[in-house]
């Protein structure tokens, strides 16, 4: 049974209209309204979703941290289950996101898969997050699976950005920011920005949606008391505390 | 007992009971050794491919050596169901610090076996950089090896777990020590980014290792 409060329901009914809608726009103008590029041709309309599925993984696995850290905190099982909830969000966007770069590489580069920098940390953080979901569920206590979960969140986070300048220095090859790039104005016309931003609305309330939803359905696994979890990693829960 | 000397004691217990049973030198070397002379044959065995790929072999061989050295970091202890008793004695700092040392020596020791096969067998060239990689790197690899070898319980997903979260995360180690073990590179960024990645690594094993020790 769910036992999501009418506030809690009424928020995540919210945010997934304001997605459907996010989504309809960003459809519309990264399709129809953009041009494509003088260079790349269509192809770069992959960036209106590449971009944007990136930016909602580290975004997600930022959460992870959070979450982690807090657990450690207060030992409190739900901040176990928003950073079990970001890890899978951010797993998946990071695998679309290297997905769809591939994609768009191969016309682009010339090549699938390059020892670009971004690429490389890119491919870490998916590896070390698919190990962060690997150690959950190895114990039955879910105090125990949290603690260990934790660590590794942490962990793996700090790494990053050392991992991401070390490949820095070796090589380059990746394309440098546009939208952020230093001078007066970015070097992206204004209805491209727009379908670009208009990615990143959408990607981040759906997103938010899921990661909602995700929360609700851990929560409802914890309280059905060993009942796992349909679609993602058994939680089998033999103790409850501070639930 | 202060905490540097329950450290020495507890790393000077791994050191004998290695000495003893010899488990990762068995497990190790045969396999360090058995890949290095495998390279020279997978790499084609031409003499300037050879020398070139070494530094980043070694390093690969020693990233590679760690996954069966984590399986030891507290199976003797466990197996002995003494491990609870070592939790309450030594402080997490004590019991960090003494694993931390007894797993840098066999680290160092497998870099060393790796290295020497490289200059004899693939002709690399041997440079005093690479001497300041090998401690740097095989301690933030040692760091990292001994979190997870507390953390992951035994059972068959563990070596694929460590692997996942072991060798991707090392890849700053991988790069500096073969930039800094390579001819014609400037060697003081590398060393520095070794630093940076033991110090954070470190840090961060110290913050989060009490919470591993309340099983």
């Amino acid at each position: 049974m769910d036992a999501a409060s009418p506030a809690r329901r009424r928020t995540e009914r919210a945010v997934g209209l304001l997605a459907v809608a996010a989504v309809a726009t960003a459809l519309t103008l990264g399709l129809a309204v953009a041009p494509p590029d003088v260079v790349q041709g269509q192809a770069q309309r992959l960036m209106y979703v590449h971009v944007p599925a990136a930016l909602t993984a580290y975004l997600a696995f930022a959460t992870v941290l959070l979450g982690s850290v807090a657990y450690l905190l207060r030992r409190d099982l739900k901040w176990d289950m928003r950073a079990q909830a970001a890890a899978e969000l951010g797993v998946g966007m990071t695998a679309l996101a290297i997905a769809l770069g591939s994609l768009w590489g191969r016309p682009v580069w010339g090549v699938w898969w390059a020892w670009d920098p971004r690429l490389v940390s890119t491919a870490v953080l998916l590896l070390i997050y698919l190990g962060y979901l690997g150690i959950r569920g190895l114990a039955e206590d879910p105090h125990t699976n949290a603690r260990r979960a934790a660590v590794v969140g942490i962990l793996g986070f700090v790494n990053v950005p050392i991992v991401h300048f070390s490949v820095v220095w070796w090589r380059t090859l990746h394309q440098g920011p546009t939208v952020l790039a230093p001078g007066s104005s970015p070097p992206i016309e204004g209805v491209m920005l727009a379908a670009l931003a208009a990615g990143w609305v959408s990607f981040t309330l759906l997103a938010a949606w899921v990661f909602l939803r995700r929360i609700r359905v851990l929560a409802a696994a914890v309280r059905t008391s060993g009942s796992a979890v349909t679609g993602g990693p058994p939680i089998r829960v033999f103790a409850r505390r501070n639930l | 007992m202060s905490t540097a000397r329950i450290a020495f004691s507890i790393a000077r217990r791994d050191v004998s009971l290695e000495l003893s049973g010899r488990e990762a030198s068995i497990t190790v070397l045969p396999f360090v050794a058995a890949l290095m002379m495998l390279a020279g044959l997978g790499l084609g065995g031409q003499g300037p491919v050879l020398s070139a790929a070494a530094p980043g072999l070694v390093w690969l061989v020693v990233l590679v050596s760690a996954i069966p050295l984590a399986r030891g970091v507290a199976a003797a202890e466990r197996a002995d169901g003494c491990w609870d008793l070592l939790r309450a004695l030594a402080s997490p700092t004590a019991l960090l610090a003494g694993k931390l040392a007894a797993l840098w020596l066999w680290l160092l020791i497998a870099w060393a076996v790796a290295s020497m096969l490289a200059v004899a067998l693939l002709g690399a060239a041997w440079r005093p950089e690479a001497a300041v990689a090998g401690v740097l790197g095989t301690f933030g690899v040692a760091v990292t090896t001994v979190v997870l070898g507390v953390l992951l319980p035994h059972g068959a997903r563990r070596p694929g777990l460590i692997a996942v979260l072991l060798v991707p995360g090392a890849v700053p180690v991988l790069i500096a020590g073969t930039h800094l073990a390579a001819p014609a590179t400037s060697g003081l960024p590398w060393a520095l980014l070794l630093a940076s990645y033991d110090a954070i690594s470190l840090i961060t094993a110290y913050a989060v290792f009490p919470a591993l020790l309340e099983e």
